[in-house]
């Protein structure tokens, strides 16, 4: 029986913020940014690295936090949904989102806009069968993705033409 | 006028931006976790547990079994919806204890609750606990519960059978088989599933002993019903104490409408341990734990003359209900299943025997559609392989069978009168939107290419929603009626709170019932904030599963809009001192016609809560609490067209085209309105090609134990769906709104399972069983070659 606690400390740059905590060795990122820092936006919805509702962006690129230890991660940057407005002002992609209807719960939806945004990034073509494709990794249950596709597709236009957004 | 306009979602920005408010996101000071230790074995003993060295771990609080909570005096769930089987025998109504007495009856039912500082320390200690099993003979599979020679789960019970109903008339259809042209016969299963919302169930329990009061934050579809139930059966504590809360729900589909033993177990655990305690579900924990959903066995036949008529429709049903009874769960196949088999057509006759079986597998209940999805599946395969077999189109043979809209309302063999409907209006509208008849040529052009081959389903449907609670009453359910409400409240500066006993749980109630309520206050949208789901704010309501949500709060919002704009406009016309009748309001502004004088909402409301110069009479403050009974039930109705392609080589299906038009009556929001659909037709296709509870019955053992192995529909699964609309209204409500939320799935089963089975009748295929997965498919095509 266990009953020594392996530790480790982590530093985590997060949404612009430094945040340095000792923690259990087995922490998953997803619950040190949930638990240690109170950043409850990025969720848990499966324990096999399916579903994609803990999609963050580490190091620029979109990663499921559920599957990296926080000490795996410490030093890097991390981004997550609270990160992307400005002020009062949303993302392009949060903001095209609600245009399309694209959430209803909304639990997946802090997952699938970190997502989206990744898409966006790194594909030219948004076509149906490349956004879906794109999808793979990032399940809802809501909408039938839809509505989903339907967002990432209008705003692709119009953060490529705004180089300021992320 | 909002009502009807396509309203953007006044509730995103929260979950935008990360700030929705989940269970497992609150945070209590002090707060503690459990975990469960569930059964490993789908029938056996509990000869003793031995927790004594998981009790030494450190950081360990409490460590309780099923026999604690018996000692505590906790009780039992009870069946709210029982179902009386024609034979009028009294069968013992088994339902789960919190934890497991004297021995366990599936794989994951709970057995030890250990409580501790942290996560870790808890897994540690459930790991640490010892339990004797002494494993019993088994039963998992529906099909076998009732033969001879298989287990008997419960002592109680003389043999798995938990009910046997029958409905219609068994002569007249028997004679109807006798004299038809043609018989239609399959023999089906409908798959059983888990409802996995993407939010897994989560709990937050705390005890206050200053008050004597327990707050539960729950992910639940129906807080009120669930703190009824924990104070009069299970918690056993005083109603007036008890506070639940369920914030934002991340998804319930049903699901969590039903009642879980962890909720009165965390509850009773909170005081023992003097904290807060979380349980938060795992995935994996979920598809054992959760309760699931289908699970029926059906031979089914259809009689019909020489030109196609239906005469008769006859299942018999035999529904997997899981090693407990529910709530509700018998009453699906009872009930809602079983009335549901006739459809839109005229048949003078049919008749439909369920019986009900427990098995050691995890509590049945409810799950997007609860027993319409089941029944159209039947009616429509059967459609549609009758239509190919007496060589009609599949529109054809609706059209002659269908009720036409100028008979409505229609009694059916049943017993039930349809409201509205337009069936033809459904067929045409769909085909034209679906591009009927160039796919049909599409799909002879790929016959004689050979590969990948097309094929169209059809599959259309009718709903009940709205139980009006004197039916209720008269069904025997206890607890639920069929009624709901809304408060709304103007506040001294203007601004309006709605508060409804309904529970959005993604279906944008805060929006919608803000659009019927800024109609008939006649006040602009931005100034109202709706509040559900907290039973120390809303005085009581039944929740939203069902798809009743509009249908009873949302008409109870506008009955009391309009009670409180008659009282605004009586006291703005006390203030402009003219008659009642010269004021009209028109966004948050009263004023007469005709000329410049007015007095805005703000003013109004400032004047109500003063007090001191109203109408002789009126009380002061502006607040209406109001409720609706559907004077009767209402009928949503819709058809699916599906088209697949499916890969003889690789029995691989992909959806290439899916329309749907729906009737759900008058729409408030038609944005809300396709998103349900998507959702449901979703949810649908995943239940027909790819979900699916999975037992290996000589083990006992469930096999789709997390996401790897229980597939779930991604966004690559579909293509983009065309949703149509068609509004004939129901006349039994002001607002003419029937229900929405189910109709995606009730048509999706049928109408893919028809379209997979059009592909491939050149190979001889007439049929194939849920979730017709590449092996499934691939199979069946090899199985017709050798015939």
């Amino acid at each position: 029986m266990q009953t020594e606690e392996f530790t480790q400390e982590v530093e985590l740059n997060i949404n612009g913020q430094t945040h340095r905590r000792v923690v259990d060795t087995r922490t998953l990122l997803v619950d040190f940014i949930r638990r240690e820092i109170g950043l409850t936006g990025t969720h848990v919805g499966c324990d096999t690295t399916q579903c994609g509702a803990c999609t963050i962006h580490l190091n620029g690129i979109a990663v499921k936090s559920c599957t990296v230890f926080a000490a795996q991660a410490s030093g890097s940057t991390v981004r997550t949904i609270e990160g992307l407005s400005v002020g009062e002002t949303l993302h392009p992609v949060q903001q095209a989102f609600h245009d399309h209807h694209g959430l209803q719960c909304g639990y997946c939806t802090p997952g699938m806009v970190m997502m989206s945004i990744d898409i966006i990034n790194r594909e030219t073509d948004l076509t149906d069968e490349v956004v879906r494709h794109n999808l793979e990794g990032n399940l809802c249950r809501c909408t039938g993705y839809h509505n989903i596709v339907k967002a990432i597709q209008a705003v692709g236009e119009v953060m490529r033409k705004t180089p300021a957004a992320e | 006028m909002y009502v009807g306009a396509p309203v953007k979602r006044l509730e995103d920005r929260r979950f935008l931006t990360g700030r929705g408010s989940f269970v497992d996101d609150i945070v209590l000071p002090g707060t503690v976790q459990a975990i469960f230790v569930r059964s490993p074995h789908p029938h056996a003993k509990i000869k003793q547990i031995n927790s004594d060295r998981a009790s030494k771990v450190p950081g360990v609080l409490g460590i309780y079994t099923g026999k604690d909570c018996e000692e505590a005096g906790l009780g039992r769930f009870v069946v709210w919806s029982p179902v009386h089987s024609r034979d009028n025998v009294a069968r013992p109504e088994e339902t789960q204890f919190m934890l497991a007495l004297g021995k366990v009856l599936y794989v994951g039912e709970p057995v030890v609750l250990v409580v501790a500082e942290t996560k870790y320390a808890a897994l540690t200690a459930a790991d640490e606990v010892e339990i004797d099993y002494e494993p019993l003979p088994f039963i998992t599979d529906t099909s076998k519960a009732l033969d001879d020679d298989v287990p008997v789960i419960h002592d109680s019970m003389e043999s798995n059978l938990v009910f046997d109903i029958d409905m219609g008339d068994k002569a007249a259809t028997e004679a109807a088989f006798s004299a038809a042209a043609h018989v239609t016969e399959i023999t089906l299963t409908n798959n059983r599933i888990t409802a996995n919302p993407m939010e897994p169930r989560a709990i937050l329990a705390s005890y206050d002993p200053a008050s004597d009061g327990f707050t539960l934050w729950v992910s639940h579809q129906a807080p009120h019903m669930l703190k009824r139930d924990l104070a009069q059966n299970t918690l056993k504590h005083p109603e007036h104490k008890i506070r639940v809360v369920s914030p934002d729900v991340g998804g319930g589909f049903g699901m969590k409408v039903a009642n879980h033993p962890e909720e009165p177990l965390l509850l009773w655990a909170s005081r023992r341990v003097g904290r807060p305690v979380r349980w938060t579900s795992t995935r994996s924990e979920g598809l054992i734990a959760d309760s699931q959903a289908r699970d029926h066995w059906t031979k089914c036949k259809m009689a019909l003359d020489e030109n196609g008529k239906i005469l008769a429709i006859s299942a018999d049903t035999l529904a997997g209900l899981g090693a407990f009874q529910t709530r509700m769960g018998a009453s699906i196949p009872a009930h809602f299943y079983s009335r549901s088999l006739i459809g839109l057509y005229k048949m003078p006759t049919a008749y439909c025997r369920v019986r009900g079986v427990h098995t050691n597998t995890p509590p049945i209940q409810a799950y997007r559609g609860a027993g319409r999805p089941e029944a159209i599946y039947v009616l429509e395969s059967l459609v549609d392989n009758a239509a190919v077999e007496m060589g009609i189109d599949l529109r054809e043979i609706r059209r002659r069978n269908f009720i036409l809209k100028e008979e409505f309302p229609y009694k059916v063999p049943f017993g039930i009168t349809y409201d509205t409907a337009d069936p033809i209006g459904l067929l045409d509208k769909g085909a034209d939107l679906f591009g009927y008849d160039q796919l049909r040529e599409k799909q002879k052009a790929m016959r004689s290419e050979g590969g990948l081959q097309l094929g169209i389903g059809v599959a259309c449907f009718i709903d009940c929603v709205g139980t009006p609670s004197k039916v209720a009453a008269a069904m025997g359910r206890k607890i639920v009626g069929g009624w709901d409400s809304a408060a709304i409240r103007i506040l001294p500066s203007g601004k309006i709170t709605v508060l409804a006993g309904s529970h959005s749980h993604g279906q944008g109630h805060a929006t919608s019932y803000a659009q019927i309520a800024a109609d008939w206050l006649g006040c602009p949208i931005d100034t109202i904030d709706v509040v559900e789901g907290d039973t120390d704010r809303v005085q009581f309501g039944h929740g939203t599963w069902g798809s009743r949500s509009t249908i009873t709060s949302g008409i109870a919002v506008a009955k009391a809009a309009q009670q409180l704009q008659l009282k605004c406009r009586k006291i703005a016309a006390h203030m402009l001192e003219c008659s009642d009748d010269d004021v009209t309001v028109e966004n948050g502004v009263f004023h007469i016609p005709g000329t410049d004088r007015n007095v805005t909402l703000e003013d109004v409301a400032q004047m109500a809560y003063q007090g001191g110069n109203l109408p002789p009479g009126m009380e002061p403050s502006l607040e209406q609490l109001s409720f609706h009974d559907p004077a009767d039930r209402s009928f949503a109705s819709g058809i699916h067209y599906c088209a697949v392609l499916v890969d003889p080589q690789t029995g691989r299906v992909k959806v290439h085209k899916y329309t749907v038009i729906d009737d759900c009556g008058t729409i408030i929001n038609p944005i809300i309105i396709k998103g349900q659909a998507h959702g449901g037709i979703a949810q649908g296709v995943g239940q027909a090609l790819m979900e699916d509870c999975t037992f290996d019955h000589a083990s006992g053992q469930p096999l789709s134990g997390t996401f790897m192995d229980y597939a779930m529909p991604r966004a690559i699964d579909f293509p983009p769906f065309d949703v149509g609309v068609q509004e004939t209204p129901a006349p039994s409500n002001p607002l003419g709104v029937k229900g929405a939320g189910e109709s995606g799935t009730i048509g999706a089963l049928a109408a893919v399972r028809n379209a997979v089975v059009d592909a491939l009748r050149p190979q001889g295929i007439k049929h194939i069983d849920m979730p017709m997965t590449p092996a499934r498919v691939w199979a069946a095509i090899e199985a017709a070659k050798t015939k």
